[in-house]
């Protein structure tokens, strides 16, 4: 049990620090814009020195990237602030509709991330009861698999639906087949498995399908140690 | 970002191929180098850029290390294996010293860091022009001396113009 729970934390960490990485490779990525449009706009202002004409359009074009760029990373960080604050309580009520917008934009920022959406957003669902950021990893791990199924092109769809005095059932529906006999492997079903997560039978090799607990007595016993 | 001038002059130019999946990062490195002394194909991600590289003819590629699909390394390996004297360019956001001895194994003229200050990046794209020439004139004396010559007291542009001129005059 213990090198389980040795495991896990490792495994943790392992995604805390594999999440920061993949975003401080995005603020470098929109960094590198804004630096290359300034740049841009120094090189213009040379040529016209120079005394050739300098079109209007292509300083609203810098301005207009360099706001955009300011924006994404602005986004960036709030992801980044939300993700870091997941640590703070190890159990509490969480909208798995949040927790879902947060993985979708913290996979974003991987190369290898495709399209994916959240089928019906304004559905309202009761708060579920768990560790937020074990289940941003487990989140995080499926949503990874999917891509790498479904490749740069590809979609993935998901779909909550309430299972009454169960909790929520999600549903992973990729536009590629999926090898869902490999699927969850080992460390996804460990870190489930803490979540009281259950995998349910998958009906095609489109789709995954999984039950958040509204609770689980594993999270029960960690609420009252905390 | 479109420039319609060319502000320079002559038509001997440096062919670079610049592959990135950071579209807006493209575009405007692109634009910069064009005003620049270089002649640009871009390509968004490894598959453009390989069949962009069959297509044209390139001196120097500049490539960025993640990318979906194939990736930088791919690209990498796929491109020195079918261009002989095409020197490529790494540019990684996060490369390790695991990742830049890999590139460096498979014929990487340098790994650069992103962002990558434009000047440096210059100079690194002098410096691959500078060897593929030097491997593409290896026997030929004259122009070896020719070209080691010119790397002393000239400006980078001032390099790359001379030497585009030398192996322009090659084909």
């Amino acid at each position: 049990m213990n090198d389980a729970l040795n495991n896990m934390n490792i495994e943790n960490l392992k995604f805390f620090g594999k999440v920061n990485a993949s975003i401080s490779h995005e603020l470098k990525n929109i960094l590198a814009i804004i630096s290359e449009t300034a740049g841009f706009l120094n090189d213009l202002t040379e040529l016209a020195k120079q005394g050739k004409e300098l079109k209007l359009s292509l300083l609203e074009n810098c301005s207009n990237s360099i706001a955009e760029e300011i924006q994404r990373g602005f986004t960036t960080i709030k992801q980044m602030n939300r993700f870091s604050h997941s640590v703070d309580v190890p159990v509490m009520d969480v909208d798995l509709l949040e927790i879902l917008d947060l993985i979708i934009g913290l996979t974003g920022f991987l190369s290898f991330a495709g399209n994916v959406r959240i089928e019906d957003k304004d559905q309202k669902f009761e708060a579920i009861t768990t560790c937020p950021f074990i289940l941003q990893n487990l989140l995080y791990r499926i949503l990874c698999f999917a891509y790498e199924c479904a490749g740069p092109d590809g979609e993935i769809r998901l779909r909550l639906s309430p299972e009454k005095d169960k909790g929520i059932l999600l549903t992973f529906l990729n536009s590629a087949q999926m090898p869902v006999e490999k699927f969850p492997d080992e460390k996804i079903k460990q870190t489930a498995d803490l979540l009281g997560v259950e995998f349910k039978k998958n009906n095609s090799f489109y789709e995954l399908n999984m039950l958040i607990p509204h609770t689980c007595d594993k999270i029960k016993e960690l609420e009252k140690n905390q | 970002m479109v420039i319609q001038e060319d502000i320079m002059e002559g038509t001997e130019k440096i062919h670079l191929l610049m592959v990135d999946d950071e579209v807006k990062f493209l575009q405007t490195i692109t634009e910069r180098l064009k005003l620049k002394f270089f002649d640009i194909t871009s390509a968004t991600n490894g598959k453009e850029a390989i069949a962009a590289a069959e297509k044209g003819r390139f001196d120097v590629a500049v490539i960025d290390l993640q990318m979906p699909g194939i990736d930088g390394v791919q690209v990498l390996e796929i491109l020195k294996k079918n261009h002989k004297y095409l020197e490529v360019l790494i540019l990684s956001g996060h490369a390790t010293i695991e990742t830049a001895v890999t590139c460096t194994k498979l014929g990487a003229f340098k790994v650069l860091e992103k962002p990558c200050d434009f000047d440096k990046l210059v100079e690194a794209i002098k410096e691959a022009y500078e060897t593929r020439l030097k491997k593409k004139f290896e026997h030929d004396e004259i122009r070896m001396k020719q070209i080691q010559a010119l790397a002393l007291g000239q400006s980078p542009l001032g390099i790359l113009k001379e030497l585009a001129k030398m192996d322009e005059a090659e084909k």
